[in-house]
């Protein structure tokens, strides 16, 4: 039998699935207890957790001599600002800072890995395969150039979607809802295999082995 | 207000809702009772992501990337557990940095009940590392592959790197031989396609969620050498690498759950087919 | 940051490591935020709706938000006390773990309205789906093994063609967002800040 700190642990738990799964009937008081609850521990984990990185990070090295640490602190702590109205205009600069930073780092990467890296896979793979002559690789390859020409060409919105553009669009979409369905289909698994887990310990870990002793 | 439904084609394709949900709790619970034990087909993902670890030379260092989250640890605990125990089968040097907030909670946790990496013989400082959470985004997987040191100070039990054996002569990604990316955000993909291959042509391969994955398949095999999707791919990793875990059970319980799902999928398509065709209640 | 990929000189590769861990500092010491901006939100809807009910809910954040706070900073080992390892997993990481399980019955509940076969577009959405959802349960994978290669096909070459095409078209966009935002010339940064 397991301890009476495990056993209420499981009955919690317990408790915190079904007030959840609740929902499904209808919204109820039961349901909302469980939401406002994750809310609040959701704050105090990252507040933990993140503090105690900035610790680590910044304010121990900053203190063991690298001082040039003060300066990103320093921004940090000048967000806060945009919390009243008067002085939001400060937090404008360590926005700034964040944006420029993070857009620079996205764009260095972007140009090569996602647009030169993928066209230039595109052709690569269908003129290996064609050079292979195996016939149902030129044909996956060939399919493959024409739905990523399509599926481009559907998000080109500064032309009407007419005559030529018209039709490759319309074949882009189907491609793009092909790729939506299958993001869907792993969508659904996912969601079932997260039910699963959830009955799963409360057969298995609560029931079987805490409360029956199995 | 709703109208009754009058016709046979209205009636299955308004069938209350709780009835699929009632169904489905049931079918689910089946199969956690009683399994089914069917065997599962192993995909090229899955091919793809055993075969960069297996090929790895003794010595080399891999750097993991761990963003899991609790919530999710029912959907990639299989991937995770699997993975630990291939890299601490080999002769690796691992490095686990955490990238979410729940990542060190997990890690530790796992790493000391449920994976123990003793029983193959790995110390801590000398064969693995686990180093704590920091909230890195892209800009810090580009400044970890840069310098290690600058954003992982110390370990996760607060050692500084240069007194940890392993760290002697790792601190950026020239030390590195394979990046595993495991994360629960679709489109994180693109961090270590722009932050590791791009610059510095590492190989990587990737774990992540059901939904993510077909988003992470137009960078395979080229960008990315292999990747897991989900419980599934998590249950053929348990099975290529011979490591039985927790994916098994996920599996066989989906095997009765989709079920329901199917037979009211299939009802609402009848019904639209019906009154568009039959009855001519829809136009197209 | 870009003249650092794209240029050998090791000054730009230097302020590129010095740049990014700003970010990660700067990111960690605004988390507190997230407190001020809960706490305006639940005054808010308290203000909405002065009821018991309500005020209960409120309470109930707050009694979670310090039960956590306290357990990780008053034991040893902080968050990886055993205390704080108790309100972690059976709380936070159940009531999280069945959002996610809740959002399976949505799913379903949604596809058997909306999930029909009233165009070629959803024909498309619908084929790929069901033909992947189909081929990750072994259940089929055993007694229609045929589904197994199509599943992988629907994955390796049309969802390949249709994300490659969305993968360009976002890099693009993005690219050209960033570079205006980088010029000054991104409006929705104006209106937010």
């Amino acid at each position: 039998m397991a301890a009476f700190i495990d056993i209420l642990g499981g009955l919690v738990g317990t408790f915190f699935i079904i007030s959840v799964l609740s929902m499904l009937w209808k919204d109820n008081p039961i349901f909302r207890i469980g939401q406002q609850a994750i809310i609040g521990a959701t704050i105090a984990h990252y507040i933990l957790l993140n503090f105690k990185s900035a610790l680590n990070n910044a304010v121990l090295p900053m203190l063991s001599g690298n001082f040039w640490l003060f300066i990103p602190l320093f921004l940090g702590v000048l967000m806060y600002t945009r919390l009243k109205n008067e002085i939001a205009w400060i937090a404008r600069y360590p926005t700034s800072v964040l944006v420029g930073i993070g857009t620079g780092v996205m764009i260095a990467g972007t140009m090569r890995g996602q647009i030169i890296d993928q066209m230039k896979n595109t052709v690569l793979d269908f003129s290996k395969s064609i050079a292979s002559g195996d016939s149902m690789g030129i044909f996956n390859y060939l399919l493959i150039v024409i739905g990523v020409v399509t599926s481009i060409s559907f998000f080109t919105f500064t032309r009407e979607h007419k005559g030529l553009l018209g039709a490759s669009a319309k074949i882009g979409r189907i491609f793009l809802m092909i790729s939506l369905g299958a993001n869907w289909s792993g969508e659904l698994v996912w969601y079932l295999t997260q039910l699963i887990g959830r009955l799963s310990w409360i057969i298995n870990t609560v029931i079987k082995t805490m409360l029956l002793g199995g | 207000m709703s109208e009754k439904p009058t016709t046979f084609w209205e009636k299955i394709g308004k069938i209350d809702y709780r009835w699929l949900y009632a169904l489905s709790l049931i079918f689910t619970i089946i199969p956690i009772i009683q399994p089914l034990g069917l065997p599962i087909q192993v995909s090229e993902g899955t091919i793809g992501y055993f075969n960069a670890i297996d090929k790895l030379k003794p010595g080399s260092v891999v750097a993991v990337s761990f963003g899991a989250s609790l919530a999710l640890l029912d959907e990639q605990e299989a991937q995770y557990l699997a993975t630990w125990k291939m890299l601490f089968q080999r002769e690796l040097k691992v490095i686990f940095y955490c990238t979410y907030a729940d990542s060190p909670l997990i890690i530790q946790k796992h790493l000391g009940s449920v994976v123990k990496p003793e029983n193959y013989g790995k110390k801590y400082g000398v064969d693995y590392v686990v180093l704590p959470y920091a909230p890195l985004g892209e800009a810090g997987e580009a400044s970890f592959a840069q310098n290690i040191r600058g954003v992982y100070p110390n370990d996760i039990y607060g050692t500084p790197l240069d007194q940890i054996p392993m760290m002697k002569n790792i601190n950026d990604q020239s030390a590195i031989d394979l990046v595993i990316f495991m994360y629960t955000s679709c489109t994180d993909v693109e961090w270590p396609i722009r932050q590791w291959v791009v610059p510095y042509k590492k190989p990587v391969i990737v774990a992540t969620l059901g939904c993510c994955g077909p988003m992470a398949v137009p960078y395979y095999p080229t960008q990315i050498q292999g990747f897991l999707s989900g419980s599934g791919m998590g249950t053929e990793i348990e099975i290529v690498s011979k490591n039985p875990g927790p994916g098994a059970m996920m599996s066989d319980a989906k095997n009765l759950g989709i079920l329901p799902f199917i037979l009211f999928f299939i009802l609402g398509n009848i019904s639209y087919l019906g009154r568009r065709f039959v009855t001519k209640e829809v136009k197209k | 940051m870009i003249l650092s990929y794209f240029t050998p000189f090791e000054v730009f590769a230097q302020f590129k490591g010095i740049a990014t861990n700003w970010v990660v500092i700067i990111s960690a010491v605004t988390v507190a935020m997230g407190l001020v901006y809960m706490t305006n939100a639940q005054i808010k809807m308290y203000q909405r709706n002065r009821t018991p009910l309500q005020l209960a809910y409120v309470l109930t954040t707050y009694f979670f938000f310090f039960a956590f706070l306290i357990s990780g900073l008053a034991y040893p080992g902080d968050i990886n006390s055993r205390e704080y390892q108790w309100w972690f997993q059976n709380i936070y990481g159940n009531v999280g773990a069945t959002v996610y399980a809740v959002m399976f019955f949505t799913l379903a509940s949604s596809a058997y309205r909306t999930f029909v076969v009233s165009s070629i577009e959803a024909v498309a959405l619908l084929l790929g789906g069901m033909l992947y959802t189909l081929r990750q349960i072994p259940l089929f994978q055993v007694y229609i093994p045929w589904i197994v290669p199509l599943g992988e096909w629907v994955l390796l070459v049309p969802n390949t063609a249709g994300g490659r095409g969305a993968v360009v078209a976002a890099a693009l966009a993005a690219l050209v967002v960033g570079i205006r935002t980088l010029w000054g010339k991104e409006v929705t940064l104006e209106v937010a800040s």
